[in-house]
């Protein structure tokens, strides 16, 4: 560790709220993202094979909730930011319906841990009023080193 | 023959390497909303890209027969990952996955796997810490 501080582990403390974004998901999204990521898991474009699991209808991929959460911090962080760990429950599933309209996540994250080592974001992120992630959290390295 | 507790500490063999690249970042900014990469050699992978990598070695839980399980009836309960580093354009890596513990509750198989990303001379990138929830079939 060097003494130099970086001009983000000088300002930011505990209760310090990043800039919220909402985000509009749509079935074209999940197509987008399941290509994009190589999961093709049905649930997440077949409405038959998401109610045979007693889903709704077709969900969204719990990663994308988790990447879109993730801009949150990006944005907030910037490029140079390096992170130690972000993980996340999928505590509920993000219904997706073909209906013109899809569905729209708030995102929102409040620091919660700060020391001379790491920053801690955790991220709420709700989907028609309800919390769709448990212990959604971002732990990010002070040196960006 | 289904998957059972004994199962814990399965291991599988190494993906194929995979390359990271910058049109492969590119797709994967866009489909999650991440701006454009930035104009540098290497650019840095959005925090979440890692899931592209482990889902090849995610396949080798839900294609190996010994376990039965479908990739249709999994839904994905927990992911933690932890980086030793973030991955970038131009890396080469390896994911390899470990079952770390099943329960069996009735006809729902909860499955808890860790994938260790590496580049190809064994360095530690990632890793990247999964719960899956598998209902059997015959429970629907």
């Amino acid at each position: 560790m060097t003494t130099e501080t970086t001009e983000t582990a000088g300002t930011v403390g505990t209760g310090t709220v990043l800039p919220p974004l909402t985000a509009h998901l749509t079935r074209e999204s999940l197509v987008r993202y399941a290509g994009a990521s190589g999961d093709f898991n049905p649930i997440h474009y077949s409405d038959h094979a998401a109610t045979s699991l007693g889903l709704p209808g077709v969900v969204a991929h719990g990663m994308l909730t988790m990447a879109v959460a993730a801009r949150a911090v990006t944005a907030w962080a910037g490029p140079d930011a390096r992170l130690v760990s972000y993980g996340a429950r999928f505590t509920r599933p993000v219904p997706v319906p073909d209906d013109g309209v899809g569905a729209e996540l708030l995102v929102s994250g409040t620091v919660t841990a700060a020391d001379e080592e790491t920053t801690t974001v955790t991220l709420e992120v709700t989907c028609g009023g309800e919390k769709v992630l448990g212990a959604a959290r971002v732990v990010l390295a002070r040196d960006p080193a | 023959m289904p998957i059972t507790p004994d199962h814990a500490g399965k291991a599988y063999a190494p993906t194929e390497p995979y390359e990271v690249t910058r049109v492969k970042l590119a797709e994967f900014a866009a489909a999650v909303g991440e701006p454009a990469l930035v104009e540098e050699a290497h650019p840095a992978a959005p925090p979440t890209f890692a899931a592209v990598v482990t889902n090849a070695a995610w396949g080798s839980l839900f294609t190996d027969p010994e376990l039965g399980l479908s990739l249709e009836r999994v839904v994905h309960a927990d992911q933690q990952f932890r980086y030793t580093r973030e991955l970038r354009a131009g890396d080469l890596v390896t994911a390899t996955l470990r079952i770390d513990k099943v329960r069996v509750r009735g006809a729902t198989e909860i499955v808890s796997v860790t994938v260790d990303v590496a580049d190809v001379l064994g360095a530690p990138v990632l890793s990247a810490a999964s719960t899956f929830v598998h209902t059997r079939e015959e429970a629907a």
